[in-house]
């Protein structure tokens, strides 16, 4: 079961690079967050109460709801449809993800190692990847918090693939960290927006001397 | 309890300043922080080597580096109160800076004393996001531009340093709270598979690269501190550069337990190169005099990380050099509001004929700009001495001459440019009545730069003591 879960995260990655519309991307972000909640429900089978309210406010409230509520609010603010200010054509940018795909499949067969689960580390591995890849093509910066976005993701599916459950109030601070940094992050994307006129990094060249 | 304590008293005073918008409570809100500070430090000092508040260890190294936030607090929070003054006539805006200063000086000493790897990487994100809205504080668009891009680097940097704590956590299945404490990982290291270990030092080097101010997230650092107020930069060049240093050397101290310490010798002997050679290009396109003394920083910064790969000597010289930076490089930033005030400008181009106009002021320049220069009497020299004996005595002639050919490189530039501040022409539009002028300004300045010399040539032993305990293998 838990292999058709990260297959369809998997895709979600290529739709990334598909779409230009910026409640798409969104929503690919939202879905994302209730399939981790699926996959670390189903591969966390001994989890006690408390690890289970933190994975359902990580994944579940955080990362499907406030999250995608929030890049909705900055979208409608900031009057923005579709972002098409891709470095790289999306045809290729697909390619590209694919073969980030295989590598990582690659990376995690050839490793042979006890510790990690290769399914899981392999997916995880491809997420970190794409997002990278994903704010190296863009120019635009809401682009660029989809990709730090997907980056986390992949981090959460990396933590899974490792088998570290850190204690409650460790992951607790990480967790109101990451949240508090993303909606800051969208607060200064909506101040350049007002004071630059656009989100567009090639606005942002004012500090080179 | 005594750091719980702290922290709980510091969000206090902070929350207070934040609120309350009246000028003598703000002294007495930073008055009462200084002197908390102070009295952590020395009660740490007497306690040295005990657990504290179970997340925190009072251990050399900590001591050492929270004494120094201790010795630099009083004269930024002193040189803070002129630059409100001059910059900022809200009062509201006033309290929100200074308690934003108390929060980023209380996350850096956490940082310091903290001894679980995922509570550093979280005080870490913590100062990003504070140095964020400082860097912004005077809301004009290249300091929106600044502070995006701190704080998208830095977020960047700080979840790829994430997945190498999850990369150091591979072998230990559900952590403990023990299970993540530096000491605790580095009695596991040999367990842990080589990739995942070589994997987590490239990927936590190269996170917290953006708090050290080194290659290879360091670009984001030096335009925060082009734009950030000056007191900030006197922080942020300063005891964060430290609070990345903490972070990196107690990874290092991870991967030194194991066979692969000469490879993380080799990793940090190139970033370090590497990041002085990016300074000496960069610099000859530097026009703003924040921007030269962040480039400045980077190149210490760069001789440290090259000091950490030396062994024993390398390790004494790296944690000299870093004291005597944070004292050299606090005080030049804050000699810089003395410049800013008198020309009204940070850039090059807007300076000319300082020292006959402010003679004082351009006389304790000159100081400083030997100091940070390592040229004697300098006790920055005496630092740089010891990395270049390292150096040779590790046998890196190479490594050792393109070091002090690109060190030539970097004094010239700064020469060059503060020829131009002290005796170039001043430009048509200057005018001596916007010239704001204090001539008890330069003292603290003064006193830095002096206690730079006085550390490197007559180090107390108790400092010797420190310096010793902190050296890892």
């Amino acid at each position: 079961m838990i292999i058709v879960w990260l297959v369809i995260f998997a895709s979600t990655l290529i739709y990334f690079f598909l779409t230009e519309r910026v409640s798409n991307l969104i929503q690919i972000l939202s879905v994302q967050g209730a399939l981790l909640f699926a996959i670390a429900f189903i591969n966390l089978e001994n989890m006690h109460l408390l690890g289970l309210i933190l994975v359902l406010l990580e994944t579940l409230i955080v990362k499907a709801i406030v999250v995608p509520w929030f890049l909705n609010k900055l979208r409608k603010t900031n009057n923005m449809k579709r972002l098409m200010e891709n470095v790289i054509p999306s045809f290729y940018s697909v390619l590209i993800m694919v073969f980030i795909i295989m590598g990582s499949f690659m990376l995690g067969y050839f490793m042979n190692n006890d510790f990690v689960d290769v399914k899981f580390f392999t997916i995880a591995i491809s997420t970190i990847l794409g997002g990278i890849y994903f704010v190296i093509v863009h120019k635009n910066i809401f682009n660029h918090i989809v990709g730090f976005l997907i980056i986390e993701n992949g981090a959460f599916l990396l933590s899974l693939a490792v088998g570290g459950e850190f204690p409650f109030l460790v992951s607790m601070a990480v967790l109101i960290d990451i949240l508090m940094a993303i909606m800051i992050i969208g607060v200064f994307v909506n101040k350049v927006g007002n004071t630059f006129g656009n989100m567009s990094t090639s606005s942002l060249n004012q500090l080179k001397d | 309890m005594l750091l719980i304590y702290f922290f709980s008293i510091a969000v206090l005073l902070a929350i207070g300043l934040f609120f309350i918008h009246n000028k003598f409570v703000h002294r007495i809100g930073i008055l009462l922080f200084s002197l908390l500070h102070i009295g952590l430090s020395v009660i740490a000092y007497q306690n040295l080597d005990s657990i504290d508040s179970f997340y925190f260890k009072m251990d050399s190294l900590a001591v050492l580096l929270s004494g120094l936030l201790s010795l630099i607090t009083i004269p930024v929070f002193y040189h803070s109160w002129y630059y409100l003054k001059r910059h900022v006539p809200e009062r509201r805006l006033k309290g929100r800076f200074l308690s934003l200063m108390i929060l980023l000086e209380t996350a850096i000493t956490g940082i310091y004393f903290t001894d679980n790897i995922i509570l550093v990487w979280v005080g870490l994100e913590i100062t990003s996001i504070l140095v964020t809205f400082l860097v912004y504080h005077e809301r004009y668009p290249t300091a929106l531009e600044a502070a995006w891009k701190y704080l998208f680097i830095s977020s960047f940097g700080i979840t790829l340093a994430f997945i190498g704590v999850l990369f150091l956590t591979v072998h230990s299945g559900n952590v403990g709270n023990d299970g993540l404490s530096f000491s605790q990982i580095a009695s596991i290291a040999n367990d842990i598979p080589p990739f995942f270990l070589k994997g987590a030092f490239l990927l936590l080097v190269a996170g917290y690269s953006v708090k050290m101010n080194i290659f290879p997230l360091y670009a984001a650092t030096v335009d925060a501190k082009t734009t950030a107020p000056f007191p900030v930069n006197a922080l942020t060049s300063t005891v964060l550069i430290n609070a990345g240093f903490v972070a990196i050397y107690r990874t290092y101290s991870i991967i030194g337990h194991t066979e692969y310490l000469p490879w993380a010798q080799n990793v940090l002997m190139i970033i370090g190169v590497i990041s002085l050679i990016i300074v000496s290009l960069q610099i000859f396109r530097v026009k703003r005099f924040k921007r030269m003394y962040a480039f400045s920083s980077m190149e210490h910064m760069a001789l440290v990380t090259i000091a950490l790969s030396l062994g024993k000597l390398g390790f004494y010289a790296a944690l000299l050099h870093l004291i005597l930076h944070t004292l050299a490089k606090t005080g030049m930033f804050l000699h810089f509001g003395q410049i800013r005030a008198y020309f009204q400008s940070g850039w090059f181009k807007d300076s000319g004929q300082f020292m006959t106009g402010s003679g004082v002021s351009a006389l304790v320049y000159i100081f400083g700009i030997l100091t940070i220069t390592a040229i004697p009497p300098s006790g920055m020299f005496m630092s740089e001495f010891l990395i270049f004996k390292a150096l040779y005595q590790s046998g890196d002639y190479f490594i050792l001459g393109l070091v002090l050919f690109l060190l030539t490189i970097i004094i010239y530039v700064i020469f060059k440019y503060s020829m131009k501040l002290l005796y170039g022409p001043r430009p048509y539009y200057f005018k001596e009545e916007h010239v704001l002028v204090n001539r008890f300004e330069p003292i603290s300045q003064v006193v830095l730069f002096s206690l730079a010399i006085y550390v490197a040539y007559f180090t107390p032993q108790f400092l010797t003591d420190l310096i010793n305990a902190s050296i890892l293998f």
